[in-house]
């Protein structure tokens, strides 16, 4: 027993603790009286108990009279102490005004450009994170196989919810929405005379019940039970009605591309929050979909996007292996595979190439984390830098309080204090000035972001403390490992290491600056390149826009009677999208005598007549669809890209094949040129033939804008009456493809220069300093006949070294992420070398601008003034 | 009775030094306490009442000798100085007092 409770030692972590904080004089009597007890209690209880008993007697000795105090053993007057320390900094910044304010400006323009991005990341973080089953909810993909490639799909089949509920234990519920791409019922609804433009959403029953879009009147349990319910939103309601209450029970009849109806308004819900990507005004029950569509509810086809809510802790990768091959059974086909997503994580890792998850927004999220971090960074080094530089001034302080016995700990903890304080005065301007460019800000981001410091006081502590510390930390450190001796002697110790890490910040600094100038040069030349680029059409006076509506109601009529209005030079009509690329489609063959190339992937526009002309694409083999040929959907037109997949010699009057579809020939060829946007390549594509395309592409005569534009929605509210004629000019479309990038574009440059404005306020401290530090020196020399030239020259030439160091490392690292960016694009520019050399050129000109105003003001200096004291 | 500054737990464990005499460390003093109030005491609160009234000059201390069951630390021996002794011998004689002058319903 006895040598048993010998080798029982009490937790040895809690042993620490206990010498941790125990006053040192009474360590070992207290460490033995605990020892005895624990000894006495393993006789008693068990071991476990034992040490449970011991741990609990360590916390009950955490007395005031026990323990040690935080410095040593006599009582030290810590106000006093603060009070001192915050006199002596704010002395400090009294004396040192110029320093101090480069500090002050230099921090909080950093801190609000990093607080606005925070704000931006935060908000782009917290994007449809909002439903309450958040953390279970998960949306359906399918990856659907091509010959060559895979396509990943976020809708899949309307039958996939309910069946999936059924068939795997984990799928707690399921939700079915329209899918939002391509079946959102838009159109106008109407109250009486009131008419309002309405945005809807085709959803299952439960909708309400299991995300989270508040209802504020109605009964969740049945408000989408049958087909004339519709559910508005809170806007929508108060537009339409006024207030809430008459709204409910009331009718409207909506009229859209699906049906023209009437519904008994059964709820209302909350408007989606500013954070949700899925926007509608009003819901409606998915069978409605399937009425106009029997598509809807078959295992073929796309029609629906499936949301389920699985159990809580259910692995994901198992259960996406087990529905992998799901569709296998449901449809004679092998071509999908299905997997599931978190379902707020769409938003930022949209983008999938090949089936594999590529990223998506979150680039842009982490991209502008780096460029935060880097400024914040940029605005700390200048901090360190200037207060390292003034150590001298501070020395003889230091050398004074440590000869009447300050200890080391005490000085870091001072100079920590002062940049503390800095860091708060600094944090307190930047909450004004982002306050003061929140509107700008988010007019720039479309965003409608908001700071509220309430929310915000713990993480704005937090930068406070870091910050502070970051940029304080050096100086302390340094300036507090003087030996008093040396430095009432006046000999400083370590100067060079001094000099070295001061060069190694402006360099880090330049470096940062100078990646940034690249990047900036290149975003804008893409952007612009974007917009200039030969697309192989004509984008100049054309205006698009769309019928609304009933989907039967035909385009020709109105077309007609569009074609009589003299100032249309050329017009036309088509489905789908032409900026956006859309209209695919696949199974098309050519070669009967090869099983494998069937079903090739085209895209494939439906146009009507006059689209080729209109918009001046060439056509240079063939011809375009013509009304004298009575041209109907057998006929095709391709171009080049599309002859070259193909490897046919003599494209014109080849026949495709096109499964049950039946044959189509080719009766044309156009050049290649730019469908959807510049993110892709150009792809082959295929026109097919519909003269009933909703999208309508007109040629404006030059100088008859305005007025023809007018003749235009006279026509147009003539065949819709209810609807707003907004038409749009192709060129201005075509800017917003690229929308994302002007952001991501416009925001680079403010930070850039915000980035290298910091850094030039830097080395304005830093060139002050030197030149003071100097002035004996310069004194001498230009007594001794230097001129001012040969004086700025000196004083110019270390910078200028420092610079051209910060050059060399810059180039490549800028190099590597310029050229990463572009490969987000199918088409750039080229990084031409002189891209960088004016980077490094505009780095150089402002370093030198920067310094000249503190060497030509040291150079002009009357010798007389600077060695008099001596 | 002010003036002493001595509190009720203090008291007990100062009496407690006294009565143990050339025994009297830390984990003597909570057992014969323990047994004495019948209930459980910490080291932390015998310990800090010690210091406490070392501090205030009712006890002196000095090492004792080490014990393997201590781990091999040395105990350390408390001793009530004569001030403390007539501060007991004060509170004693007023307390007796006042039970003297108490009527006899109190007691029962």
């Amino acid at each position: 027993m006895q040598n048993r409770q010998n080798d029982i030692r009490p937790p040895q972590w809690s042993l620490l603790l206990l010498r941790l904080f125990v006053r040192e004089h009474f360590l070992e009597e207290i460490e033995g009286d605990m020892e005895e007890v624990f000894m006495d209690d393993l006789d008693q209880y068990s071991i476990k108990k034992a040490k449970w008993k011991y741990v609990l007697g360590v916390f009950k000795l955490m007395r005031p009279s026990l323990t040690r105090l935080l410095s040593g053993s006599q009582k030290l007057n810590y106000l006093g102490m603060i009070q001192h320390n915050l006199l002596i900094t704010l002395r400090g910044f009294k004396r040192h005004k110029t320093s101090f304010f480069i500090n002050l400006i230099g921090l909080s323009t950093g801190l609000a450009a990093s607080l606005l991005i925070f704000l931006w990341v935060n908000d782009e973080r917290s994007v449809d994170t909002f439903h309450e089953k958040n953390d279970q909810l998960y949306w359906v993909f399918a990856n659907f196989q091509l010959p060559n490639s895979i396509t990943t799909w976020n809708y899949t089949s309307g039958l996939m919810g309910k069946s999936m509920k059924q068939d795997f234990p984990e799928v707690e519920e399921a939700v079915t929405i329209g899918n939002t791409g391509f079946f959102k019922p838009k159109g106008i609804v109407s109250n009486g005379e009131s008419n309002f433009e309405l945005d809807g959403l085709f959803a299952s029953k439960n909708f309400f019940d299991i995300l989270t879009y508040p209802l504020l009147i109605g009964n969740q349990e049945n408000i989408l039970e049958d087909n004339e319910s519709i559910v508005l939103s809170e806007s929508m309601a108060m537009a339409m009605f006024g207030n809430l209450e008459s709204a409910l029970g009331a009718t409207v009849e909506w009229e859209n591309q699906f049906f023209n109806k009437t519904f008994i308004i059964s709820g209302i819900f909350q408007s989606p929050p500013k954070n949700a990507t899925n926007q509608f005004d009003a819901v409606i029950n998915y069978d409605l979909l399937v009425q106009t569509d029997q598509w809807a509810a078959e295992w073929n086809g796309g029609y629906a996007q499936n949301f389920l809510v699985l159990r809580k802790g259910t692995d994901i990768e198992e259960f996406n292996a087990k529905i992998e091959n799901y569709m296998d059974d449901k449809i004679n086909n092998d071509r999908f595979t299905l997997f599931v997503q978190p379902y707020a994580k769409n938003y930022l890792y949209g983008e999938y190439d090949n089936g594999v998850q590529v990223g998506g927004r979150i680039e842009n999220v982490r991209l502008f984390t780096i460029i935060a971090i880097f400024i914040l960074l940029i605005a700390c080094i200048n901090f360190m830098n200037l207060s390292t530089a003034q150590a001298s001034k501070k020395m003889k302080e230091v050398g004074v309080k440590k000869a009447i016995g300050a200890n080391k700990g005490s000085l870091i903890f001072q100079f920590l204090v002062e940049s503390i304080l800095l860091a708060s005065l600094a944090v307190i301007v930047a909450i004004i000035l982002v306050n003061v460019l929140l509107p700008q800000f988010n007019e720039i981001t479309s965003k409608e972001l908001e700071i509220n410091i309430i929310d915000f006081i713990l993480p704005l502590i937090g930068i406070t403390l870091i910050t502070g510390f970051l940029a304080g930390s050096y100086p302390a450190f340094y300036l507090s490992g003087f030996k008093p001796v040396a430095v009432l002697k006046g000999k400083i110790s370590n100067l060079r290491g001094e000099e070295w890490i001061r060069k190694g910040l402006v360099i880090t600094q330049f470096v940062l600056s100078i990646v940034f100038i690249i990047g900036v040069i290149t975003i804008n030349r893409q952007i612009e390149f974007t917009q200039s680029k030969d697309l192989g059409y004509n984008r100049e006076n054309i205006v698009t826009f769309a019928r609304k509506g009933q989907i039967n109601e035909n385009a020709q009529v109105m077309l007609a009677e569009l074609q009589k209005i003299p100032g249309i030079e050329s017009i036309a009509n088509m489905a789908g999208d032409f900026l956006w690329g859309e209209d695919s489609g696949s199974g098309y063959s050519w070669d009967p005598s090869s099983k494998d190339d069937d079903n090739h992937l085209f895209k494939s526009p439906k146009i009507g007549y006059n689209i080729i002309e209109t918009l001046g694409i060439e056509v240079i083999e063939g011809r375009s669809f013509s009304k004298e040929f009575m041209d109907d959907k057998t006929k095709v037109i391709i171009n080049e890209s599309a002859v070259k997949l193909m490897g046919i010699k003599e494209p014109i009057g080849t026949i495709l094949d096109y499964g049950s579809g039946g044959t189509r020939e080719i009766i044309g060829v156009v050049k290649d040129f730019q469908y959807g946007s510049m993110h892709q390549q150009i792809e082959p594509l295929l026109f097919r033939f519909r003269e009933e395309g909703r999208n309508f592409v007109v040629k404006i005569q030059t100088g008859t804008e305005a007025a023809t534009l007018q003749q235009i929605e006279d026509i147009y509210t003539q065949f819709h009456p209810k609807y707003d004629f907004n038409p749009t000019y192709l060129q201005d479309d075509y800017k917003a493809l690229y929308s994302t990038e002007s952001k991501v574009a416009i925001l680079a440059n403010y930070m850039a220069i915000i980035a290298i404005l910091v850094s030039c306020l830097g080395l304005f401290g830093l060139a002050a300093f030197t030149a003071e530090r100097r002035s004996k020196e310069i004194g001498i020399r230009k007594i001794l006949g230097a001129s001012h030239l040969v004086i700025m020259k000196i004083l110019t030439g270390s910078f200028t070294k420092t610079v051209l160091i910060s050059v060399l490392f810059a180039l490549p690292l800028g190099y590597i992420l310029a050229n990463n960016w572009l490969n987000n694009f199918a088409y750039t520019i080229q990084l031409e070398w002189w891209i960088f050399a004016l980077a490094g050129l505009t780095a150089l000109l402002i370093a030198w601008i920067t310094v000249s105003f503190q060497t030509f003001k040291a150079a002009l200096v009357n010798p007389v003034e600077c060695l008099r004291n001596e | 009775m002010k003036k002493t500054k001595l509190g009720e737990f203090e008291e007990l464990v100062l009496m407690t030094v006294v009565v143990l005499q050339a025994d009297a460390y830390g984990v003597e003093i909570k057992r014969e306490l323990e047994d004495r109030l019948n209930e459980t005491l910490s080291v932390g609160s015998i310990q800090s009442a010690l210091k406490r009234m070392e501090e205030k000059g009712f006890l002196t201390s000095e090492f004792g000798e080490a014990s393997q069951k201590r781990g091999g630390k040395r105990k350390r021996i408390y001793q009530a100085t004569p001030h403390a002794h007539k501060v007991l011998q004060d509170m004693k004689d007023v307390r007796s007092q006042l039970w003297a002058a108490m009527p006899n319903i109190v007691t029962g």
